[in-house]
């Protein structure tokens, strides 16, 4: 008898479980005044640990800005390569929304959505000063990307471009150990997002160069639940009105202005509706 | 009355596929998955190349990989277990050594360290020279083979110890030589000890390959991750991952039943169906065996010859000699190492261990935000805790589960097998993934801290193993004591509460407290959803400091090792205490 009623009351429990309150994520966020997002904490410099143990970077930056826009408290949720994309496809959504140097992608955009590009990037290699005199020397050598980003594939098809038929490109955890990688000799380039590139470029000073040309275009986008367009127009009149008033440069040149330890011009502008 | 319908089998039966029944029923019509599964991405090529092919490949790489491992851990084991029963105090201290320091630190962190410290030790050109060769590949083979060989040495250390001392008398006092006690009493009684928990370990170090992918071996783990990453296949990438690692699982652990069952001791007329098929399976071994016998016995001394010839005693000598000389040679060698590892001490950057230990123990506590974890808490104070909760939690879980285990009813017994088998075959991070993804996001529409996700797998896996522990807890209990509780007109549940539980916990908890180190050393693994414990926060701080893997890696092994230590010193203190008849027999 008792079993009975346990597994009775384990079946009932589980049903009420699954009756949550999933609302559109527009409404749910104005109501709960709390704004999820999603951030890599091991991305210089979009998000890193910093010599304080604080979490910043340039995404953090910018989801701070867009939850005090918005009139909620931001509230970080770690996200990996690996699972950036699969936090707001879930339903409902573990964040509402990822910013974590993710492009923008038509496969992408399949099953998510993407915000307007605030942020644009290309993807390049980096390697040992002086190692790569001219860009056929990149055919032939071992190559590091991150595993979970389309950079391994872009290489892949760059280096066979290049000439070489069975490129070796190794897909490492993170941008640490593909850095790393790099530093200890077991590669003589990685390639990924020119920034952050840049970024770890700067921890030794001197010792690594950018080389060649962009081999793609990276638009960083803001992932979001697929199909809440309220949500969607939020976030894009949001990222807008910042490059309108200014503060969208603020944020920009503090990680990546001329004073900054990874200047990056910028040489684009944000897409403005009239 | 209910009762006694409730013992019928029939009936039994009925209610376990009533509630198989409803599972499956509240799983395809009531519950709401909102998932569309599209397991074409397996087979057919998409934009990012053939997912079902990188499947195999990580497949593999995998089964590679825990072949070789498995082979270096046997030779490990064998070599280290041997040199812990050793006279020669170095030999023993130096085996010694091994065997706390890889069990007593978390395989992942060691993984870290050959591969991303190692490699500055050499100078340069042997450094691009092991680059050459596939280096991490070889690192996360020899690393999950030492890892797997400190735990095997201790298994056959135990193994050989538990012969009795009377039986090696016995055998002496019968006439047998040293190689012929060795080979008819020591070996087969030590196999037949080890051979259950050796089995074990095979299958935890194919799990523990799994860990490959974070040095970047495209191992099984690895290729699920790509095929998630690359198509958003949350359910289809887990599902078959996990298939697959059960798969390997239920495969090694039929093996080692059959390998179990041929060195069972059962009457010729009571033999089973699968020691038959063990009997043939082995039928090579054993002619080999017999043939070996045959030789041997051919090449055998008769007692009268046993006159020492100047020649004999010549070589006798020269043995000595090399002994000795080897000896010598082994203390030089150690000297040597210490020399270095005392060298290396001494040039370490202490300056950024010692500004980043704060943060290592407590991480950002009490400073950090309103939406981390306890105000920041994290490091070791965070591994701590976690394995602290899930260790309560999962030690009520084992008890409820161990118990229906050994239930006779069907209803409980086999669910509850099922639990057991089915998370002990599947790798930790998996099931980390699994709960912090799919579980408490999909099933339970649970919104919760990545700590308390983390916690909840933990808390999830380690029942089953506690599971495991109760149960042979509550088997050493003497039949007699249940049929007297019986007799005596005790319910099941009264039996349980006084008799049966609290004879079994006493002699479980040193087993709890081991299983304690295990959860604290494997709360690493929590760092691949992004919990800020001691090895995600060595990463963080190794992430920005860059140049001092070394220090920082070392720092985090020596934190691991301190706690994982004290604690199994006290395990062994209780075990000595709670068993005071164990003798220790010297070869």
């Amino acid at each position: 008898m008792r079993v009975l009623k346990i597994t009775a009351m384990a079946a009932l429990l589980l049903m009420a479980a699954s009756v949550a309150f999933a609302g559109p994520t527009y409404d749910r966020v104005m109501s709960t005044k709390v704004l999820k997002a999603g951030i890599s904490n091991q991305g210089i410099p979009f998000g890193f640990i910093n010599d304080k143990n604080e979490w910043v970077g340039f995404d953090v930056d910018m989801a701070t800005e867009i939850a005090k826009r918005l009139g909620a408290n931001l509230e970080k949720v770690v996200v990996n390569n690996n699972t950036r994309i699969s936090f707001v496809q879930t339903n409902p959504p573990k964040v509402d929304m990822v910013l974590s140097n993710m492009t923008h992608k038509r496969v992408r955009d399949e099953k998510i959505d993407f915000s307007i590009t605030y942020f644009f990037d290309g993807q390049k290699f980096l390697a040992k000063k002086g190692a790569v005199k001219n860009v056929a020397d990149l055919a032939n050598m071992k190559v590091g990307s991150m595993q979970g980003t389309t950079s391994i594939v872009n290489a892949t098809e760059y280096l066979k471009s290049l000439g070489n038929a069975a490129p070796k490109v190794t897909g490492y955890d993170g941008e640490v150990a593909m850095f790393e990688a790099l530093r200890s000799g077991r590669v003589q380039a990685i390639t990924t997002d020119s920034t952050i590139l840049l970024g770890y470029a700067a921890k030794v000073p001197g010792q690594f160069e950018l080389v060649g040309e962009f081999i793609s275009d990276e638009p960083y986008g803001i992932g979001l639940p697929q199909d809440d367009s309220a949500w969607r127009d939020a976030i894009n009149f949001t990222v807008q009105d910042m490059w309108k008033d200014g503060t969208y440069m603020t944020i920009y040149n503090k990680w990546f202005g001329p004073d900054s330890a990874y200047p990056f011009p910028m040489t684009s502008k944000i897409e403005m509706w009239p | 009355m209910f009762k006694r319908h409730f013992q019928n089998p029939w009936v039994q039966n009925l209610t376990l596929l009533t509630l198989v029944g409803l599972v499956v029923y509240y799983f395809t019509f009531a519950f709401e998955f909102k998932y569309d599964f599209d397991w074409a991405v397996f087979f057919v090529e998409g934009q990012y190349g053939h997912m079902g092919h990188l499947m195999v490949t990580g497949l593999n790489t995998t089964l590679t990989i825990t072949f070789y491992s498995a082979i270096i851990a046997l030779v490990m084991g064998t070599i280290f277990g041997l040199a812990r029963l050793s006279n020669f105090k170095p030999v023993y201290w130096f085996a010694t050594c091994y065997v706390e320091l890889f069990r007593n630190t978390p395989l992942l962190i060691q993984l870290f360290f050959w591969n991303f410290a190692l490699p500055y030790a050499f100078p340069e050109e042997i450094r691009f020279w092991l680059f050459d060769h596939n280096f991490e590949f070889w690192c996360a083979v020899v690393g999950c083979g030492v890892f797997t060989g400190a735990f095997m040495a201790e298994i056959i250390r135990a193994g050989i110890q538990s012969i009795p001392k009377g039986l090696l008398e016995a055998s002496y006092s019968s006439g047998l030589t040293f190689p012929q006690t060795l080979r008819k009493i020591v070996l087969p009684l030590a196999f037949r000890e080890i051979i259950p928990p050796l089995g074990s370990e095979f299958l935890n170090n194919m799990k523990n390959t799994s860990l490959a992918m974070t040095i970047g071996v495209t191992e099984l783990f690895w290729s699920m991750q790509e095929v998630l990453s690359l198509t958003y296949r949350t359910f289809e990438s887990f599902i078959v991952a996990t298939a697959i690692y059960l798969l390997l699982s239920l495969i090694i652990a039929a093996f080692m039943n059959i390998v179990n069952e041929k060195l069972k001791i059962m009457p010729q007329d009571k033999k089973t169906m699968l020691r038959g098929l063990a009997d043939v399976l082995f039928k090579p071994f054993g002619i080999i065996g017999r043939g070996l016998e045959y030789v041997l016995w051919y090449f055998r001394r008769s007692p009268e010859k046993k006159t020492v010839s100047p020649i004999t005693r010549m070589c006798h000598t020269l043995t000595c000699w090399t002994v000795k000389g080897g000896k010598a040679l082994f203390l030089v060698a150690l000297a040597y190492v210490l020399y270095m590892l005392g060298v290396a001490l001494f040039h370490f950057n202490y300056e950024i261990i010692w500004a980043n230990l704060p943060a290592l123990l407590i991480w950002r506590f009490p400073g950090g935000d309103s939406t981390e974890f306890f105000m920041g808490l994290g490091g070791l104070s965070g591994s701590l805790l976690m394995a602290l909760i899930s260790i309560t939690g999962s030690f009520f879980i084992g008890l409820i589960i161990g118990m229906g285990r050994t239930a006779k009813s069907h209803v409980l017994r086999i669910p509850c097998t099922l639990y057991i088998e089915l998370v002990r075959g599947v790798p930790l991070i998996l099931v980390i993934l699994w709960f912090y993804q799919v579980v408490l996001q999909f099933v339970f529409k649970l919104e919760i801290h990545a700590f308390w996700a983390g916690t909840i797998a933990l808390t999830f896996f380690f029942g089953a193993y506690i599971a495991e522990t109760v149960r042979g807890g509550i088997e050493n209990i003497p039949p007699g004591q249940v049929e007297a509780a019986k007799a005596s007109g005790l319910t099941y549940f009264q039996t349980m509460r006084k008799i049966i539980l609290p004879q079994a916990l006493k002699q479980m908890l040193p087993a709890l407290v081991g299983m304690f180190i295990a959860a604290f050393k494997d709360t690493a693994l929590v760092y691949i959803i992004g919990v800020m414990d001691l090895t995600r926060a060595a990463y963080a701080i190794n992430n920005r400091v860059m140049i001092y893997p070394f220090e920082i890696y070392t720092t985090v092994i020596v934190l691991y090792f301190i706690f994982s230590y004290v604690m199994s010193l006290y395990a062994k203190r209780l075990e000595r205490k709670l068993s005071p008849e164990q003798v220790r027999i010297e070869m």
